[in-house]
């Protein structure tokens, strides 16, 4: 297996299921592209010090800084148009940073040439309040599609479908038109899509923004179901029962900065790690 | 593999959108059935053009007949030369005859005089002469006492020359004004249907598509349509040349002397590429602006 293939970078994750090296054919970033040694035991994202300006007199991003480890649930949160979804689509390059680094995987995401984009997108996985599931296809074709992305073969893409399927509680329901499903449901086509291809991060905008609440708090726990096979989950959200319903990480964006608002249990456990260490 | 998966998207592209590639393929349809139909009115008319001015003729009138000794000689001379295929001998007597046959006429004409034509010889040129070393050899001809004129048929074929090449001329810009119209015609139905798949263009590229991932099957579709549309031309076309194919040979093959042809296979060939390559490029161009996300 090349060592540009980002199971490499993931190592030391433990995930029940997901050791299927050759499930991931596609390179990194690009062909060719060399993934550091060192990068596994690399925080999986790094903004340092992110500037972000769309009108003058309104920056949206003024020296962002946020490193997420491997295997944590991070909360953003933060006022509307305090820049949320603006700070995930740098990461996924539909935006480009003024200034500063955004690191995935120790790789610098704004400099990516055009061509790399697809490759960086291929180890995302991306959620969005709209959902944008294709309301003509039918929910196997809404979540195939990212594994036909791959040129992976037919027989694996129906596997792997299937299981995406089930994990987020529609199983069996492959053949229906996407467009007739409740909100709820075209949501879990939506996760089902972005976990298919099994990325090491997934960034949810608002995925629960069009949702009642008991919809909401099902398609968080279905983020907290991923992320407990060991992905990364980045959870845009302004609704705050639903932050303060669990105990992950929250990270508030302020004035177009990154504060810490809450270190989460694993913040916890590491400091419980450090007094009982010091004990 | 990969081309499989592309047509198989293609073929969802093009179900999806059936009604409005109906449409695009009838517009192109009459566009190429304009197309076919000038370019088999060309070929034919060429062919026609080929069958006279093919070997190149020229014919000698003498003042005696060809049996005479200065008529011998010239012969001799002529059946010499480089650019003489074959010389015929022609009597006056022989030439009288091959017209009362030829003529529908008959009867009555059987008491033209002999001498109404003139004895010549038919010279017959091999091929790829130019016009200027015809007026040339023409010229030298000439000079020989016992050569009254020599016919070059050179004003009546250059007038058929020019006709040809006029045809050729609307018929090439017949052909361009097809292509354009269907990269306008593929263009725009493109143009509508990425309008109506911007979800699915969007999803695909955040899926980590590559533009090349993308555009696949939408240059299938826009091939497909320009092909569909000149297949159909073509049918329409062919069934239309069989059903007319007696009554423009008893007509127009009794005029002219020969039999009409449908078009050449090359040119059904260059039509058909054409009109997927077209459909491709119309479908790439309008296809651009869409991919950035
Ligand atoms: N492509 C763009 N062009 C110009 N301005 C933009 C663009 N995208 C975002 N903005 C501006 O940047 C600011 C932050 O927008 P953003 O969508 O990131 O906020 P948000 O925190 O996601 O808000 P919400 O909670 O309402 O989704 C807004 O003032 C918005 O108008
Ligand atoms: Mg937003």
């Amino acid at each position: 297996m090349p060592a540009t293939q980002l199971s490499d970078t993931r190592r030391g994750v433990e995930r029940s299921e997901s050791a299927r090296p050759s499930s991931r054919p596609f390179p990194f970033f690009r062909a060719g592209a060399r993934a550091e040694a060192t990068a596994g035991s690399r925080p999986l994202l790094v903004l340092e010090d992110v500037h972000k300006v769309f009108r003058p007199d309104r920056p949206v991003l003024r020296g962002a800084n946020l490193v997420v480890e491997r295997g944590e649930f991070v909360f953003i949160t933060g006022p509307s148009g305090s820049g949320k979804s603006t700070l995930l689509q740098l990461i996924y390059r539909r935006q480009t940073p003024d200034d500063g680094r955004i690191l995935f995987c120790g790789r610098d995401v704004a400099r990516l040439t055009e061509t790399s984009i697809p490759f960086l997108r291929r180890n995302l996985g991306i959620v969005f309040q709209d959902f944008k599931v294709v309301p003509h296809w039918t929910v196997f074709e809404n979540v195939a599609i990212a594994l036909e992305i791959l040129a992976m073969p037919r027989r694996l893409v129906r596997a792997r479908v299937a299981e995406a399927l089930e994990r987020v509680g529609l199983a069996g329901r492959g053949g229906e038109r996407t467009g007739v499903l409740s909100g709820g449901e075209q949501q879990r086509v939506a996760v089902a899509r972005a976990i298919v291809t099994e990325p090491a991060l997934i960034l949810a905008d608002e995925p629960t923004g069009n949702l009642d609440p008991a919809l909401a708090v099902d398609v968080l726990t279905l983020f907290e179901e991923i992320h407990a096979t060991g992905t990364t989950v980045l959870f845009a959200t302004h609704d705050h029962s639903l932050i303060a319903s669990r105990d992950h990480r929250v990270v508030c964006l302020e004035e177009g900065r990154l504060v810490e608002a809450r270190r989460g249990l694993r913040g916890w456990h590491e400091r419980l790690r450090v007094v009982g260490g010091a004990a | 593999m990969k081309l499989r998966a592309i047509v198989a998207r293609a073929r969802r592209g093009l179900r999806g959108d059936l009604r409005l590639y109906l449409v695009a393929v009838a517009c192109l349809t009459v566009a190429f059935v304009c197309l076919g139909a000038a370019l088999w009115g060309l070929e034919n008319l060429a062919a026609l053009h080929d069958r006279f001015a093919g070997p190149r003729r020229l014919t000698v009138l003498l003042r005696e007949s060809p049996d005479t000794t200065p008529a011998r000689e010239l012969r001799a001379a002529l059946a010499e030369l480089v650019e003489v295929r074959s010389v015929r001998p022609r009597t006056a007597a022989e030439l009288r005859d091959a017209f009362l046959a030829d003529s529908a006429l008959g009867e009555g004409l059987e008491a033209l005089p002999a001498d109404l034509f003139p004895a010549s010889l038919e010279v017959t040129l091999v091929p790829g002469i130019d016009r200027e070393r015809i007026r040339a050899l023409a010229e030298r001809i000439g000079r020989f006492p016992v050569v009254e004129g020599v016919e070059t048929y050179e004003g009546w074929l250059g007038g058929f020359d020019r006709i040809v090449l006029g045809g050729r001329i609307v018929v090439g810009g017949l052909a361009l004004l097809v292509l354009l119209s269907v990269l306008a015609v593929v263009g725009g139905t493109i143009r509508l249907t990425v309008a109506g798949r911007r979800a699915e263009i969007e999803v695909m590229k955040l899926c980590g598509a590559t533009d090349g991932f993308v555009r696949g099957p939408f240059l299938v579709e826009g091939a497909v349509q320009g092909v569909v549309a000149a297949a159909l031309a073509t049918a329409l076309l062919a069934g239309l040349y069989v059903l007319g194919r007696d009554a423009l040979d008893a007509t127009v093959g009794a005029l002219t002397g020969g039999r009409t042809a449908f078009l050449a296979p090359w040119m059904l060939v260059a039509m058909w590429a054409g009109a997927a390559l077209a459909g491709a490029v119309g479908s790439a161009v309008s296809l651009r602006r869409y991919l950035t996300v």
